[in-house]
Formats: C-alpha cells, sequence, structure tokens
C-alpha cells in the first residue's frame, strides 16, 4: 500500500474540527451551528477560562462593649483552561473598642497609665503684599511656626469590681494577597504567594512556595507548602522593657521583629464516590519579639489579694509547634457533612483539640442552608498566671493573656446561601462565640477569691458575600 | 422482497423535569431526552429523531441490498452515482484518511472476514490476514464526486461514522421543532442541544468498562457532544491479552496496546467520534495524542 507521508506536526484536532463542521453544515440545512451570541454560556470549571470575584463583609461584636471589628474582602481569581490560577486579594479591617489590659480586677478602683504623644501641627506660612513708598510692591513670605510634639501620660481609671479594659483601643489594617499556581511539566501543580499586611502599629511581609502532585487518576494529591513570615512591630509607646513597672514613659527600642519559618504536608485522598479526605501535618518555628507590648499582669499582695503594681509582660523568644488537621466531607443523601479535627501542640506549654462539624442541605435548586459547630479546648501556656504575687522571685516568663489560658469554646453557626443565576451566589452568615474558663481558680489570694479572673469573651459574628463567575 | 423486522416497543415517559424517549435503532438503545412540559412537543421531536436515525441506519447500512452502501459494495469495479449526503460524508471519509494518515479508513471492513470479535482466543493467522490486505486501502479507490468505484473484492463501511452523524443529524432535527433544551444518545454517543433551563448541565453517567451496567463516572455537560471508542463489548482474550476491536488498516491487526476505552468530548458528535477512534488507533499513545491535540478527553486502560 503507498501511504502519504505522515500528516504535519499542524494540528490534527483542527483539521477534524474543521472538517466535521463542513460535513455538518453541508448536510444539515438552516442549522446553525455557531453558538447565538445571545444565549448565555454558564460553563464554569476544569478547561475552562474564567474570572471569579468574591466579595465579603464580616462583622464581629465582643460581648461587654468590648472589640467591635469591620472587615471588608475581596478576591479575584482568574481560572486559565491549562489548569493555571492567579489570585488577588484586598483585606481591609477596622478594630475598634475595649481590650483587657491584663490587670486582674480589684474591689478597689484601679488606675492605669499608659504613654500618650501629643502632636500640635504646626501653622504654614502666608504671603502678604507691602507696598513700598515708591509705590512699587513687593510679596513677602512669612515663616509658619512649626508644629510641636510632646510626649506625656494618659491616665485612665476602671471602677470596683469590674475587669479592667483600656477603651482607647482602636486600629485599621490593610492588607493585600496574591499567589500564582500552574501545572508544571509532570507536576501537577506548583505555586508560590506573597502577602503584605500594614496597620498602625504591626507590619508582616508573608511568602510562600507549594508544590503538589496527583496519583491514582487524580485520587491521590500529595502536596508540601513553605511558608515564611516577618513581621515588626512598632508598638504605640515603643516597646517596653519585660516585668519594668508599667508607666506613661515612651519606651525604646521603637519596635522589634519577629520572624516565622513553617511547612505543611498534605495528603488529600478521595476514598469513595461519597467520602473526600484531607490530612495535613504542619510544623512552625517562630523566634523573636512574642510579647504583647500592651498587656501588663497585677502583682497583688500576697495575703489581701490587692494590686501593688502593674508589671508589663514577658513571653519567650522562641516557639516551636506542630498540628494535624484531618477534613472529611461525605455526601450520602440530601446533605452534604464536613466533619474535621484538629490537634495542635507547641513548647510554650499548649496543647489543643479541635472539632467542627457542618451539614449543607439543599432547600431548592438554589437555596442552601447549613448550619456548623464548632469545639474547641486548650491547655494554658506554661507560663500563664492570672496575676504574680508580691514578694515571690519573677518567673522567667508571664503573662496574663486569655488566649494563651486554658479555655473551652463552642462557637454556633448557619449559613444561608442563594444562586441567584447560575454565575452569582450570595450568601448570609451568623453565629455566635462562647468561651468558658476558670475565673475562679483554686489559691486565688485574697479579695481575687471573690472576682472573676477569666478575661475571655463572647462574640457574635455575620457574614454577608457575593461571588460572582465570568468569562 | 426485504422485509423490516418488528422494531422493539418504544417508549415515551416523563423523567423529573424531562419527557424521555427511548427506542432502538443501528443495534443500539436510543434516547431522547427534552426538557419540557408538553408532551404534544415531546411527542413531535421524539417521531422526528426516531424516523431519522432509522433513515439514516437504512441508508448507510452494509447489511442491505437496497442501502447505497450495498450498492456500492455490490457494485464490482463500476461506477456509482451518489447523492448530495453520501457524497459529503465519503469526503469527510477520504479527508479523514488524509488527516491520519491512513489510520481511518472506511476500506478496513473486509479484515472482518478474517477476524470475529465474539470473547474467544481465535486470533487470525498471518495467511489469513494476508489474503484480505489486498483488499483494504482507500487510496485503491476512485472517488470523484459524485461518482465512486470500488476495485472488486472491495467494501465501504461508513459504521464507524454513522452513529454519531445520526446524532448530530437527529438533534438537528430535534432543533428545527422546539427550542427546548435537548439531549440525544444514541447508544452513548451523545449531544446536547446546549445547557439545560437555569444554565444547569446535563449530567451522564459512564459506564465502566470492567463490567456492564456498572458506573465508572459521571460527566457534567454543558454544552456539545461526546463520543466513546471502546471494547468493553467486542474483543478477543487470548492468553490474559485483550484484542480489542479496533484493527489498525496498515497491518491489518487490532490495534496493540489500544486503550480499553477513549471518552471524547467536541463540539459535534462526529469529530467527537472521529478523535476517539483516532486515539484508539494510537494505540499506546492514545493519552500522548489526546493531550497534543489539547482534547477534552478521557482515557481507560
Amino acid at each position: 500500500m503507498q501511504l502519504k507521508s505522515r500528516p504535519s506536526r499542524r494540528r490534527v484536532r483542527e483539521s477534524i474540527t474543521a472538517l466535521s463542521a463542513s460535513l455538518l453544515a453541508a448536510t444539515v440545512s438552516g442549522h446553525a451551528q455557531a453558538q447565538d451570541s445571545s444565549s448565555i454560556n454558564n460553563d464554569f470549571g476544569p478547561g475552562v477560562n474564567y474570572t471569579e470575584f468574591d466579595s465579603a463583609l464580616l462583622v464581629y461584636q465582643e460581648s461587654g462593649s468590648r472589640v467591635l471589628a469591620i472587615e471588608p474582602a475581596g478576591t479575584l481569581t482568574l481560572h486559565g483552561s491549562s489548569g493555571a490560577q492567579l489570585g488577588m486579594e484586598v483585606v481591609f479591617d477596622a478594630v475598634s473598642g475595649a481590650t483587657p489590659n491584663g490587670a486582674v480586677p480589684s474591689n478597689l478602683t484601679q488606675t492605669f497609665m499608659t504613654p500618650v504623644k501629643i502632636v500640635t501641627p504646626g501653622t504654614s506660612g502666608g504671603s502678604t503684599t507691602v507696598t513700598g513708598s515708591s509705590g512699587g510692591s513687593t510679596v513677602i513670605t512669612l515663616p509658619g511656626t512649626p508644629g510641636t510634639v510632646s510626649y506625656g501620660t494618659r491616665s485612665y481609671t476602671v471602677a470596683p469590681n469590674v475587669l479592667p479594659v483600656d477603651k482607647g483601643f482602636n486600629d485599621h489594617r490593610e492588607g493585600f494577597n496574591f499567589s500564582w499556581s500552574q501545572p508544571l511539566g509532570s507536576i501537577s501543580a506548583v505555586g508560590f504567594g506573597a502577602g503584605y499586611s500594614t496597620e498602625k502599629d504591626y507590619r508582616a511581609i508573608t511568602g510562600n512556595a507549594r508544590i503538589s502532585q496527583n496519583f491514582n487518576t487524580d485520587n491521590t494529591t500529595v502536596s508540601l507548602a513553605l511558608n515564611a513570615e516577618f513581621d515588626s512591630s512598632s508598638p504605640y509607646g515603643g516597646v517596653p522593657t519585660p516585668f519594668t513597672p508599667m508607666s506613661g514613659d515612651w519606651k525604646k527600642p521603637a519596635g522589634k521583629d519577629k520572624t516565622q519559618l513553617g511547612f505543611v504536608l498534605g495528603l488529600t485522598e478521595v476514598m469513595s464516590r461519597h467520602w473526600l479526605m484531607q490530612l495535613n501535618y504542619s510544623f512552625d518555628t517562630q523566634s523573636g519579639y512574642q510579647n504583647d507590648p500592651y498587656r501588663i499582669l497585677s502583682v497583688v499582695g500576697a495575703i489581701s489579694g490587692e494590686p501593688t503594681a502593674y508589671l508589663y509582660e514577658n513571653r519567650p523568644n522562641h516557639r516551636q509547634s506542630q498540628s494535624i488537621y484531618w477534613d472529611n466531607k461525605f455526601d450520602f443523601g440530601p446533605s452534604v457533612t464536613d466533619l474535621s479535627f484538629r490537634y495542635f501542640t507547641d513548647d510554650w506549654g499548649i496543647s489543643s483539640k479541635t472539632a467542627e462539624l457542618s451539614e449543607r442541605f439543599d432547600l431548592s435548586r438554589s437555596m442552601y442552608i447549613e448550619p456548623s459547630a464548632r469545639w474547641y479546648q486548650q491547655s494554658s501556656a506554661n507560663f500563664f498566671h492570672n496575676y504574680l504575687v508580691q514578694g515571690q522571685a519573677l518567673p522567667t516568663f508571664a503573662t496574663s493573656d486569655s488566649r494563651l489560658e486554658a479555655f473551652t469554646s463552642l462557637t454556633y453557626g448557619v449559613k444561608l446561601g442563594f444562586n441567584l443565576t447560575q454565575r452569582t451566589e450570595l450568601y448570609f452568615r451568623g453565629g455566635y462565640y462562647q468561651q468558658q474558663g476558670n475565673g475562679h481558680p483554686a489559691g486565688a489570694i485574697g479579695q481575687l477569691a471573690n472576682q472573676n479572673l477569666f478575661s475571655g469573651t463572647n462574640a457574635a459574628f455575620g457574614f454577608i458575600g457575593y461571588t460572582w463567575d465570568f468569562h | 422482497m426485504t422485509q423490516t423486522p418488528p422494531q422493539p416497543a418504544t417508549v415515551l415517559q416523563r423523567s423529573g423535569d424531562d419527557w424521555h424517549f427511548m427506542f432502538h435503532a443501528m443495534a443500539t438503545p436510543c434516547e431522547l431526552r427534552l426538557e419540557t412540559n408538553d408532551r404534544a412537543t415531546a411527542l413531535a421531536a421524539s417521531r422526528a429523531v426516531e424516523s431519522e436515525a432509522r433513515r439514516i441506519e437504512l441508508k448507510f447500512s452494509r447489511y442491505r441490498d437496497d442501502s447505497i452502501v450495498g450498492q456500492i459494495n455490490a457494485s464490482n469495479g463500476r461506477d456509482v452515482t451518489v447523492d448530495a449526503e453520501t457524497a459529503h460524508l465519503l469526503d469527510f471519509a477520504a479527508n479523514c484518511f488524509d488527516v491520519s494518515g491512513g489510520l481511518f479508513d472506511i476500506t478496513s471492513g473486509v479484515l472482518r472476514r478474517v477476524w470475529k470479535f465474539d470473547g474467544s482466543d481465535r486470533l487470525a493467522s498471518a495467511e489469513q490476514i494476508k489474503s484480505v490486505t489486498p483488499f483494504v486501502g482507500w487510496n485503491k479507490v476512485t472517488w470523484r464526486s459524485p461518482v465512486i468505484a470500488l476495485p472488486p473484492g472491495m467494501e465501504i463501511d461508513l459504521g464507524g461514522l454513522a452513529k454519531e452523524y445520526a446524532v448530530d443529524k437527529a438533534l438537528a432535527v430535534v432543533q428545527a421543532i422546539t427550542k427546548d433544551p435537548a439531549l440525544v444518545n444514541f447508544g452513548g454517543d451523545l449531544r446536547v442541544s446546549g445547557p439545560r433551563k437555569n444554565g444547569l448541565r446535563w449530567k451522564v453517567a459512564i459506564e465502566s468498562v470492567e463490567a456492564a451496567g456498572q458506573l465508572a463516572g459521571l460527566l457534567e455537560l454543558a454544552d456539545g457532544a461526546i463520543a466513546t471508542s471502546g471494547d468493553s463489548r467486542r474483543f478477543l482474550l487470548k492468553d490474559g491479552v485483550r484484542y480489542g476491536h479496533i484493527l489498525n488498516p496498515r497491518t491489518g491487526r487490532p490495534v496493540a496496546h489500544a486503550p480499553r476505552s477513549v471518552t471524547v468530548a467536541a463540539a459535534t458528535c462526529v469529530e467527537a467520534g472521529m478523535i476517539a477512534t483516532l486515539a484508539v488507533l494510537q494505540g499506546r499513545n492514545a493519552e500522548k495524542f489526546l493531550k497534543r491535540e489539547a482534547v477534552r478527553a478521557w482515557c481507560i486502560r
């Protein structure tokens, strides 16, 4: 048989496409082959180029007029048909309200002092016209007066039997993240990302790189991500020297840094048609300044339990932690279940367990409801102290921050989602967060036995979000 | 006088939001799904699909003396003039022969005389193959539209095209009757008119190659067609090696290391079917071929 030479490297498929189209155009009369331009292409998914825009607004309010946070965020994700993906996120955060300063309540009025900087703006110079005796005129510029900066002490009082909080707490944060991921050769995906976040007294720069590989016809994915973060804290009032008394002095140095390095090893497995599982192991090490520069501990009388002094806290310079996270998604019948567990442990003595369950029900073709519950329990850091006792030797490290204390929390939430069209979704989520800690530890001295020493909080939160896909 | 054998019963029934019509043609189960509440429209569309499927089956069947293919195969070297529709199909087959470097060849049907894919272990011998290869090769055919002349002993078989072509034509007749979302499926080669109402995708189950009746997966289709080329039903099994029924016209033997099943998605069923067939003909290199051609496809080995 004489055969023609092999077809050129020009794509065979393009030829077949053209040949098929002309066969059908010739034999199918009056049938529009091309897509009607007015019809909507609602195809979003693998192999399609599309863009996804997510926007959300979070409102978070702690009980007792404590912290109020409002956080709008927007994310733009560009999906390429070959599997490449570019994501960009912008977050803005405004936080205000009152936050515990670390002191314990007392049956007497307490007064606290913090530094304050008073800036008086200067006046700008003006210009005036002076007419000379000969009739000419000249413009003369008068110098302005410079502004002044003076340092002083802001003091605030706290009523008896009330948890001391600093009401002058407000801050805003802007953050930007971007990420890129794409298949590379025979590797399923490689990616990297970077982020920058800044607030009045804190700045964080993050970077990460990841690689992942699919096996078993995409039923298994193994991934490794490396991440690093560099934080600069420049607290209002300067960085206090640990265990020095709380005062209105403007402190030195002006700022301190912290570096974090870590990795996450991940395994995702399709266990069956109805069960998807993910297992992650994370390891992190942080070194540098980990203190909360605004937090103090009360030094109380050994018999009375009354505060005698307030000292700035101190935490170790290093922290190493590990965690294992296991997430399962089940799809049996009319609802989709998400059940996850996490175990965390670090060298500060904290270990914690988290269990979370959510259940999604489709109420109709375009509406779903998803109630959820989360249980969390942590042990306290080995340098946590509710208070220090006068006359006893100071420990090397101490903090009264309730976030490092032993506590249990429960979060209840419900999410309601509406698929307004095939390409847009509006959702609402609300919930309530409750913390429980030991406010009455055994051995509480003097008047402290009658006080609630737990400074954790309850909070209500609400989200509203909108997602929009387009080509 | 040829008689049309009695047809198996057809069924038209409600299925969820659709009218679902099932019938039997071209030796496979066929169905039409129309997303409408209007029974009259569904009935008209069902009749149109069934009659178009049977028309194409009768016209291009190689088993019937009165079909154009039957006439061509009985022509014994004489010129046969064909109508416009047949001419377009022969043009398509000729171009696919060129584009595939001779792997797609509608004259390769005579190899069937020595290969019977009945699940047994009787492979054809070298002598048997040599006895038929002189009668294989589209380049030996004289085709100058609308006249075709086959050398004596040669045959053409449009079976590798007819089912997919029927799907595309049947969908066109449905779309001439109604704009409701429609899915036409002839034995696994299917095409949709577009997305369902509200922009939702059609859900299509893929049968497992291991066990008939079991599901290997679920596809979601918003537009276009799907065709599957594979061997789950017709094969030979010898010494644990499975010989699929797609024959390489150049060697006269089943394609070595062919995937068990290739499913391709494309804009039309004819295109999807041709790419799937070409992929299987690549044998061991099926996946590489599909990847290089940037085709949306799934291979099962």
